[in-house]
Formats: structure tokens, sequence, C-alpha cells
């Protein structure tokens, strides 16, 4: 299946605005943020803590709704969905 | 009226197509790029989910407080200092509900909107924490 990452601010300069990826049917969301942080250490190093769980100020949303609890790493991505990952917001 | 938009806003045209018979009030807040050293600003966004966001924020304003119109513009890409960033436009039949339907707006938009603002300075760049 075919997952779209979008990142914005900081993330973005990191791994870029878009990427598309290959995913086994069921990966988590996760998953997928480990298999992005592979070939980036700076994108690791913003994404997640010591103890390897998505940092806590990470805002994820899965088809631009927020994803929170238990989601935030277990939740299930579908083909076609859209994951973005972005730090706290600062508009206004 | 709820956009995202690079170009800069026209605040008398949204005040005066805020009026209507029944208004008593209206209250407008401009967020304005303050001089705090900074050469300039670039307004980044999650495009369609901040505009929906945006929505979102303007019907809880409406179901909040007894309000006619809200309006939220707000800008995106390189700013300089002094340059508008966002216009909300509350309307209402009376003052306080408009006031408070206006800093409702403000907050829940900083909390929530997916917008990011980066800071250019003389010694570099830096994107600004969120709250």
């Amino acid at each position: 299946m075919k997952v779209r990452i979008k990142a914005f601010a900081r993330f973005r300069e990191i791994i870029g605005s878009e990427n598309t990826l290959e995913f086994d049917d069921g990966t988590s969301v996760l998953s997928a943020l480990k298999s992005l942080s592979e070939g980036s250490k700076d994108f690791r190093d913003a994404c997640f803590d010591k103890e390897g769980a998505v940092a806590s100020h990470v805002v994820l949303m899965i088809n631009g709704k927020r994803i929170s609890g238990r989601d935030r790493e277990a939740g299930v991505l579908h083909d076609g969905d859209e994951l973005a990952v972005f730090p706290p917001v600062a508009g206004g | 009226m709820i956009r995202l938009q690079q170009d800069d806003f026209e605040v008398g045209e949204f005040i005066e197509e805020a009026r209507s018979r029944g208004t008593g009030a209206i209250v407008t807040f401009i967020g304005i790029v303050r001089d705090d050293g900074i050469e300039g600003i670039e307004l980044e966004a999650y495009h369609d989910v901040a505009e929906q966001e945006l929505a979102i924020i303007r019907d809880e304003a409406m179901r909040e407080f007894p309000l006619h119109n809200v309006d939220i513009i707000h800008r995106t890409g390189p700013l300089r200092v002094g340059d508008n960033i966002v216009l909300i436009v509350v309307s209402a039949g009376h003052r306080k509900e408009a006031f408070l339907g206006c800093e409702y707006v403000i907050d829940r938009l900083k909390q929530t909107v997916p917008i990011w603002k980066k800071e250019f300075r003389k010694d570099g760049e830096h994107w600004v924490e969120g709250e």
C-alpha cells in the first residue's frame, strides 16, 4: 500500500515536504516513522525521544485529523492515507 | 469568510461587509509582524487542514457566543516587520459577545491551526516555538 507522508516546518527541512512510501498492509504509525528515520539521523532526533518513542511535542495527523493517545504509535495506516508530522503550531 | 492567502487584506472591506441591521458591535483583531530585532518572517501552513480548522474554530465561536458573523483571514509566505499576519472580524448584537468571540478565535487559532513561523535575524534563522 502507498502512504503519503507530509512534513512541515523543521520536519520539512529535514525530510522534505512530501514522501510517498510503500508499506505492508497494517503498518503502524510508529513503523512508518521509524522507516523514515532510518535514512535520517536528524529526523530520528527530531521525532523520537531517548527511549525511541514518538516525542510528546510532535504532532501527528492522519488525513487531516490529529491522532492522540495510543494511536500516535499503534494507529494503523491504510492505502492512500496521508500521515502528517510536524512541531507545535505557531500561527497568529 | 475563512481564507489562507499570500496577499494582504483590506481591513475596511471586511468591516463594512460585517455590518447588518442587527449588528451593534464589530470587534477586529489584527496580528502584525513585530520588530523584535528580526528582518522578517516566513509563514508556512498545512494549507487545506489549516482552512478546515479555521472553519471549525469559527463554528465553535458561533455556537459558544451569540455572534452574527466571523471572518478569519491568515496570511502565508514571506512577511516583513509591520506587515499584517492575521485578521479576525467578529460581529454581534452587543460588544461583550463580540469581544469574547474574537478572543476565543485568536486563542484557539494559536493552539490548533497548523501554521508555523520562521524568524530571520542577522545572525541566522529559527522556527518560533509553538505554545
